[in-house]
């Protein structure tokens, strides 16, 4: 008993966002997010959705992409929670609380962001459910994602509660690792299953989205962890210290060259084709943006190219650039997936010379600050009251050395 | 119950656009969205270049994808009606899902950026839960098959003008307006066509026009490969659409 407080006043002190610094941050969110979400539901009362630059020809625009990247990181961030939970890496086991908290309010921030989108948000609590249309995928989002955001509930409470290893834990963790696959699987058939959208019609593409997922999960879990301690390592428990300079930076790494080979095996296919709706879409759209060319360059193959070196990937503020690069660059693929797949047009010879041309509004990027920063909102509220950098005893009171044996 | 079908002979048609504009008259539509439009395409060059047309309601798919993936069965097909698909606007959530699913481009989410300006939503603002009221309203109005002017946040379509073809008595094979006795319920923009382009009628009865046209002149369904059958068939030359070319790249396709 004695220890255990002993312990948790330690972590106090660890931890930087359960002092002055973390109420600092968490105001200065609170008004980003006060702010924008102000901003988006003035526009949507006064001037409703024609305050978005989406369009009948391109109905799907940054607020769907948004909810995309968040959905998946959240997945990404479910997947790594089980890598300890599920599947015994137990050099994982001093993220996985952080993993799951943050898996949960990523997911609930994507589905606000997704929320602002809809035309009838409130009809859908009770036309979904009451309709059963099992033929949609949409409708199994809506069931898989539920389940998901319950489950892992759920095994936060498991873990809040000290039971790491429990055989209920160990039930919880499963069925929510079987709901995370379903859920993120789900969601790419959304799009893969659009045979009349030749640029996403892909039979692998919940394999896309599983690996893209836990790539910008990871990029999460970095970012927040070293927040969470100031950004120096020096002040994390040695167990933590142990994952950021062992197998966590070497997964990044291969996640990082996973997620480009999928894009290059994307474009190559993609090229060949003589198919216009695929194949101009990648030259005329994709490689013709200075911006898509510079994510892809700064946020997937420089963060690539200097993971590869050991004694690069295990500084921390390198890690925290990349984690900060992947992003970045991960957002700009989710949201040139989600443009891309529509940008030519689909019946329209008549006076639509060209791709559909689309850049988001006020409105649209309010709603994408209101993801981001409710994201902020919830984390630092979890930082602050639910010990997020907690793990199993054993290994909090395990000494460093002991620490890189076990890794 | 009849399988309502429309015919298309696009060796008569001359791209005039009155359908298109009896649509928008006969449905309120707003201006430039357009649940019949006739699309022109060009291919070739000059002096072989070649202008085409192509009228294009909702093709009412015999397999629609939009039904399929609609999460709240808010576009359904209705067996009752001809087989004609419909958008219940006290169902839809406006999650575009339908319009990201449709082939063939027909749908509108009328609640964006004006098409044409000055936005006539503003002259005419909405006092009853449209998205606007125009002075002129077509009386007939059946949100549950999205007929009428629709409420922002949902998402519309040509209704093949149920609300007409709904009065036309049980059993009639052709709604041809050369027939006195039915030339009220015959959709707008057939009942209008003035080189009689297009014909409608019973697509489950062998002896109908619709049926005989597509027999002998092979009547042609487009973007078959998708699986979505239309009940729209288009007969004639040049019934096809052209792969899309943007205009700066035409000349190294
Ligand atoms: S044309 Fe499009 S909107 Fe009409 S029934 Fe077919 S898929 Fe649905
Ligand atoms: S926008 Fe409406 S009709 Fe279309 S899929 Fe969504 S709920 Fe169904």
């Amino acid at each position: 008993m004695n220890i255990s407080m002993k312990d948790m006043q330690t972590r106090t002190q660890a931890n930087v966002l359960q002092g002055p610094l973390g109420w600092g941050l968490l105001v200065a969110a609170g008004v980003v997010l006060l702010a924008s979400l102000a901003f988006a539901l003035i526009q949507l009362m006064t001037s409703g959705h024609t305050s978005f630059n989406t369009s009948s020809t391109l109905p799907w625009g940054q607020p769907i992409a948004t909810y995309l990247y968040f959905a998946l990181a959240s997945s990404g961030l479910g997947l790594i929670a089980s890598l300890p939970l599920v599947f015994g890496f137990k050099q994982y086991y001093p993220v996985a609380k952080r993993c799951i908290f943050l898996a949960f309010i990523v997911l609930i921030s994507g589905m606000a962001v997704l929320a602002l989108e809809l035309g009838n948000v409130f009809r859908m609590l009770w036309a979904i459910p009451l309709n059963l249309q099992v033929q949609s995928a949409m409708f199994w989002m809506g069931v898989f994602y539920a389940l998901d955001l319950l489950f892992l509930l759920w095994k936060f409470s498991k873990l809040q509660g000290g039971e790491w290893d429990s055989k209920t834990a160990k039930q919880v963790g499963i069925a929510s690792f079987i709901g995370v696959l379903l859920a993120s699987g789900n969601l790419a058939l959304i799009f893969g299953m659009m045979s009349m959208r030749p640029f996403w019609f892909d039979a692998l593409l919940p394999i896309y989205f599983y690996f893209t997922g836990v790539t910008s999960g990871v990029a999460a879990l970095v970012f927040f962890t070293y927040l969470a301690h100031g950004f120096q390592r020096e002040r994390m428990p040695p167990a933590l210290q142990a994952l950021l300079t062992g197998a966590l930076p070497k997964l990044f790494a291969a996640l990082i060259g996973g997620t480009l080979l999928f894009i290059a095996v994307r474009a190559i296919t993609g090229l060949y084709s003589n198919n216009p709706e695929i194949n101009l879409v990648w030259t005329g759209y994709l490689f013709a943006s200075p911006l898509y060319n510079a994510s892809l360059l700064l946020g997937l193959v420089l963060p690539f190219v200097v993971m590869l070196s050991a004694s690069l990937r295990n500084r921390a503020g390198v890690q925290v650039l990349v984690a900060c690069l992947v992003f970045l660059g991960l957002f700009a693929e989710r949201f040139y997936f989600v443009v891309g797949g529509q940008v030519v047009p689909l019946f329209h010879g008549t006076w639509q010379p060209g791709l559909i041309s689309y850049t988001p509004s006020a409105t649209e990027w309010s709603l994408t600050f209101v993801g981001i920063s409710l994201c902020f909102v919830l984390y630092l509220l979890g930082e602050k009251f639910l010990n997020l950098g907690d793990m199993p005893r054993h290994m909090a009171e395990a000494p460093a050395g002991a620490q890189a044996n076990t890794a | 119950m009849a399988k309502w079908g429309m015919v298309i002979d696009l060796d008569k048609c001359t791209g005039c656009q009155a359908c298109t504009t009896a649509c928008s008259m006969e449905n309120n539509t707003l201006p430039g969205e357009s649940w019949q439009d006739v699309l022109f395409y060009h291919e070739g060059e000059y002096p072989s270049a070649q202008m085409k047309w192509l009228p294009r309601p909702c093709m009412q798919c015999e397999n629609p994808s939009c039904v399929h993936v609609c999460p709240t069965r808010a576009t359904y097909k209705d067996p009752d009606a001809g087989g004609i698909v419909f958008v219940d606007w006290n169902k839809c959530i406006g999650c575009k899902y339908c319009m990201i699913a449709c082939p063939y481009g027909v749908r509108f989410y009328a609640d964006e950026k004006p098409l044409i300006e000055p936005d006539i939503r503003e002259a005419y603002p909405s006092d009853n839960g449209q998205l606007w009221s125009p002075p002129y309203q077509n009386p007939e109005e059946d949100w549950q098959r999205g007929i009428g002017i629709q409420p922002p946040g949902v998402v519309s379509k040509c209704t093949f003008c149920y609300h007409k073809v709904k009065h036309a008595p049980e059993g009639v094979v052709d709604l041809d307006e050369d027939n006195p006795e039915v030339k009220e319920y015959v959709p707008a923009c057939v009942r209008t066509c003035a080189p009689k382009a297009r014909y409608f009628g019973d697509l489950d009865n062998p002896e109908s026009q619709v049926n005989l046209l597509i027999g002998d002149r092979h009547g042609v369904r487009l973007k078959d490969h998708t699986g979505n059958r239309p009940q729209v068939y288009y007969l004639g030359a040049g019934a096809s659409v052209p792969a899309f070319t943007p205009a700066d790249r035409e000349h190294d396709a």
